[in-house]
């Protein structure tokens, strides 16, 4: 009894550790991508913010950031799923609003202007 | 000393005031600015031939009236500026119709439907896509009395008084047709709209007439090319 318990709390102690390391490891790609985007380097921001979202899929600020990536390089369609994903996770976010609300904004004139859904497949 | 107390104080707070104001945009969130590709709004290649035909002049009927549209040109002018943009920020070549070529109808909606006219224009000039449409340049006389807040040296108090302000619109709206030149349909009608305010009566009408026209390049350019399109976003840093 006593070792079953002991085992869970380890087991406790493991994840959350686990839990804390991805954050972190998210949050240094994060910082890494949006260093390199106010260089101008969008192709490899949007890597990096993609490389913070599979360590921790949650993380509204990087949708949000990934969105701006792929605004950035033209893939309209996919920003536009990203933008609604970090809305869904931070729904109180002031930045993500604005940003989103500004990029309806164009996708929607642009869809208007071309007819279809920019960077579709 | 008191005074100066209260002075320290109240330079603490606004301090405290600012850092609270500026604390969310630099806490781990920056703006950066994008170049947002635009589409142009004709399917082109590129590189057709382009006719530029009259346009329909909304102002006609007041240069009788107002002394200053007397002085502009709006169709040369306007021509002149396209053809110029257009040579020099695309690869389509400008074509120029015929001097004597008459606008079947002035009326905006018959002109956009005259297909058999279009197709004319386009066996005479060899044009692949012909430019027409509208143009109305306006100049609005603003100037008059405004009230305005007034502190008083001898007591402090806010007064309200009325000035007399001298201020001159310079309005532009333009609405473009494009025709296929092989089959005379139309392929886009849009309209662009700018106003320009500035002070003094005596403004100059072709100044104006050309800050409506410099605003207005970027959008009339994207008909036939892609453009950019500058925007601002949040990018969190942390």
């Amino acid at each position: 009894m006593r070792g079953t318990a002991w085992a869970m709390a380890a087991l406790l102690l493991a994840s959350g550790c686990a839990s804390y390391d991805r954050t972190e490891r998210a949050k240094s790609q994060i910082a890494f991508g949006s260093e390199v985007a106010r260089k101008g380097l969008w192709r490899e921001a949007a890597f990096r913010f993609e490389q913070a979202i599979a360590r921790e899929p949650g993380n509204a600020r990087a949708h949000n950031n990934l969105a701006v990536a792929l605004e950035a390089t033209g893939e309209f369609a996919r920003a536009l799923t990203e933008y609604k994903k970090a809305l869904e996770l931070g729904p109180n976010d002031s930045y993500i609003r604005r940003n989103y609300a500004r990029f309806a904004e164009f996708y929607t004139s642009y869809t208007r202007t071309t007819g279809k859904a920019a960077g579709a497949p | 000393m008191l005074p100066r107390l209260r002075a320290l104080r109240a330079a603490g707070v606004a301090a405290l005031a600012l850092l609270l104001a500026v604390a969310p945009a630099s806490a781990g969130v920056s703006q950066v600015r994008l170049k947002l590709p635009l589409k142009p709004r004709l399917p082109l290649r590129g590189n057709e031939r382009l006719a530029l035909a009259p346009f329909i002049l909304v102002t006609e009927a007041e240069k009788a009236r107002d002394k200053r549209l007397q002085n502009v040109d709006l169709q040369g002018e306007f021509h002149r500026f396209l053809k110029k943009q257009v040579d020099k920020k695309t690869k389509l070549e400008v074509i120029e119709t015929p001097p004597d070529l008459k606008l079947p109808t002035q009326n905006l909606a018959e002109l956009s439907r005259a297909t058999e006219f279009w197709r004319s224009v386009g066996v005479t000039t060899g044009a692949d896509v012909i430019v027409s449409g509208s143009l109305e340049f306006r100049i609005e006389d603003r100037s008059g009395y405004k009230t305005e807040e007034y502190v008083s040296p001898i007591n402090g108090q806010t007064y309200y008084r009325q000035v007399y302000v001298e201020q001159t619109g310079f309005l532009f709206d333009i609405v473009f047709l494009v025709f296929d030149g092989h089959t005379g349909e139309k392929l886009l009608q849009d309209e662009f709209k700018d106003f320009r305010q500035t002070g003094g009566r005596r403004a100059d009408e072709l100044q104006g007439l050309f800050e409506n026209l410099f605003s207005l390049e970027n959008q009339i350019l994207n008909l036939f090319v892609a453009r950019e399109r500058e925007a601002d976003r949040y990018l969190f840093t942390d």
